[in-house]
């Protein structure tokens, strides 16, 4: 896959800037390098695809962006924070307010309907009950979900939860969606709902999108594809 | 939703488990108010005023050793000291060994036996009656109303201890503000049926001028009958009551170690609970950071619901003791020792500290460790 045109609506405002960030792993006595001297500028309104194959670093570099991660050197800066210098809170705020990630695995609270699954980030605000539902009745909406509010993760599909994920990390209005192979464990029709969807809300609502993928045709949904190979960004096609 | 219940949804997730734990810390913590609703009663609870003037005076040796009858002169003439009276305990059997017909019987004088113990009522015409018979009996009018007695009743007690037997006629009904278990009767009777224990008195019930002279005529009272055959002790009635319970053992003890136990035991519980269902949510902590919840967030989430779940069970143990403690001073056998003891809401309230203490203790550990945990590590745990 090679790269995309950049869209319209992407600014030349960087929203990620990462300079020789590198990340290395200790287990024991061996040492693993994650990533090595990565350097890439994200700008606010691209869809960017991160492919490699597996322990290339794709997820590591994801975990950085949100601030779930730290890098052993470099330099990191997402929406001009220089977030390695947060502390612990900060942080968590910070990712409450800018990021909305996406796992491969969903992760929905299965006691929780889908309804406060996609509510759970906006307790953290100060929204009143009202606002907060219609937040959360937008979001759902958005993906096409809001028929199944009172549903809890196992009366869903797999490609409903996925959709219920996506409507979780977009309730809070986030300027960055991070998603982790969101389609990793959906089948083709599901996927091809879930990267619609991801499409749209780059396209329609102006969100930076950045997904780490290992398929070719979810990767086609991004307009920038960077690949990432033991641990190194490999320089665009 | 709110944070609470998200709280609450969490802690009835797997409602087996939770289900289980609640029952384990009610059970623990209905034997645990039932032992500080025993301690209360019988070192924490003042008696009455009138209780409060009195003193008992009986052998220094054991309260099974009887003293001269003529004492009660001597305490008499001293200063400090209203009234006194003889009493002396028949151990009688009335019908049967069933617990339900078991109560106290004492032989005591009529003529002044009211006098001492003044928290007592007694329609005067009755006591008036019961002074002019000397085989009348007073009886306890919860007591009266629990076999169905009434005034003219004859009731007959077999001697157990004493080789003859009362055949007594119930000649008043006397009510208190706790239920005494017993009938009274008058000391003539023992002393006629038995004279070889003529002269002689079981222990004697002492009413002082006021309760700051108490400790005052106790001490006269000893040091009068130090150096004699038979030396006396002198105690409030309070701590006489003390006494008759410590002739059980060491209750204090007893109580004490059943309550570290128990405290011990809902604490293991709790703790492993929820360090078990802690470590199940291992994603769900770093799901929850990455959505930005704070470590702060995090401990409290976990630990109010250990708080939550103890306090459930606190609140069921707490109440079912409640009811419990209220049948059992009610049922044969034990109303002599628990008439009159409730659970009261103080001991409810410290029972429900204890469980959210409890809880609180036993989640902080695992809560502080999952909300220290790393989230990428969290986000890779498979559980």
């Amino acid at each position: 896959m090679s790269t995309a045109t950049v869209p319209r609506t992407a600014t030349q405002t960087k929203v990620v800037q990462a300079r020789n960030v590198s990340k290395v792993f200790k287990r024991d006595a061996f040492e693993v390098k994650a990533l090595d001297d990565v350097s890439i500028e994200i700008g606010a309104g691209e869809f960017l695809a991160l492919m490699g194959p597996s322990g290339s670093g794709k997820t590591t570099l994801l975990n950085m962006i949100a601030a779930i991660d730290r890098p052993t050197s470099g330099e990191l800066l997402v929406l001009g924070d220089n977030i390695f210098r947060f502390s612990d809170g900060q942080s968590a705020r910070w990712r409450n307010e800018h990021i909305g990630y996406v796992f491969q695995t969903f992760n929905l609270i299965p006691v929780l309907t889908a309804f406060e699954n996609v509510e759970l980030p906006l307790l953290l605000t100060k929204l009143s009950a009202q606002q907060r539902r219609d937040h959360v009745m937008t979001a759902l909406k958005l993906v096409g979900l809001e028929d199944r509010v009172n549903h809890l993760p196992k009366q869903l599909s797999g490609g409903q939860e996925q959709r219920v994920a996506i409507a979780r990390a977009i309730v809070s209005d986030p300027t960055l969606l991070l998603a982790d192979e969101p389609t990793g464990d959906l089948d083709s029709h599901s996927a091809t709902e879930v990267l619609d969807i991801l499409k749209r809300l780059n396209e329609d609502s102006h969100k930076t999108v950045v997904m780490v993928t290992h398929d070719p045709h979810a990767a086609s949904y991004a307009h920038v594809t960077r690949h990432l190979e033991k641990g190194m960004l490999l320089p665009p096609a | 939703m709110t944070l609470t219940r998200f709280v609450s949804k969490n802690a009835f997730r797997n409602k087996r488990r939770t289900a289980l734990t609640i029952v384990s810390i009610a059970f623990s913590l209905l034997l645990l108010t039932v032992m500080m609703t025993i301690w209360r009663a019988f070192y924490l609870t003042e008696g009455s005023a009138e209780s409060a003037q009195r003193l008992i005076t009986r052998n220094k040796v054991s309260l099974v050793f009887w003293l001269p009858s003529y004492y009660r002169g001597k305490i008499r003439a001293m200063p400090g000291v209203k009234q006194v009276v003889n009493e002396s305990w028949f151990g009688g059997q009335y019908k049967d060994q069933k617990p339900e017909n078991m109560f106290a019987q004492f032989g005591t004088d009529p003529q002044e036996f009211f006098d001492v113990y003044k928290d007592l009522s007694i329609p005067p015409d009755q006591l008036a009656a019961w002074q002019k018979d000397r085989a009348g009996c007073v009886v306890d009018a919860e007591l009266a109303k629990k076999h169905s007695w009434k005034l003219g009743d004859r009731l007959f007690i077999k001697g157990v201890i004493f080789p003859f037997d009362l055949e007594l006629t119930i000649r008043g009904i006397f009510t208190s503000n706790q239920p005494t278990e017993s009938i009274y009767f008058n000391s003539a009777y023992i002393d006629e049926g038995f004279p070889q224990i003529k002269g002689r008195a079981g222990f004697f019930g002492v009413l002082a001028d006021s309760p700051e002279n108490v400790p005052k005529v106790a001490k006269e009272i000893d040091e009068t009958f130090k150096n004699v055959e038979r030396p006396t002790k002198t105690e409030s009635e309070h701590a006489f009551q003390l006494g008759w319970i410590a002739m059980m053992g060491n209750v204090k003890a007893f109580i004490l170690s059943i309550c570290l136990a128990v405290v011990f035991a809902i604490l293991l519980v709790s703790a492993n609970t929820m360090a078990m269902s802690i470590r199940e949510r291992t994603r769900e902590v770093a799901l929850l950071k990455t959505l930005g919840f704070t470590r702060g967030k995090v401990l409290v989430l976990f630990v109010g619901e250990a708080v939550a779940l103890a306090l459930a069970g606190g609140l069921i143990g707490a109440l079912t003791a409640s009811a419990l403690i209220r049948a059992a001073a009610n049922a044969p056998g034990l109303n002599f020792f628990l008439s009159g003891v409730r659970v009261t809401g103080l001991t409810m309230l410290v029972a429900l500290l204890v469980a959210a203490t409890v809880g609180l203790v036993s989640a902080f550990l695992p809560a502080y460790h999952a909300s220290r945990q790393n989230i990428v590590e969290g986000l890779r745990h498979i559980g």
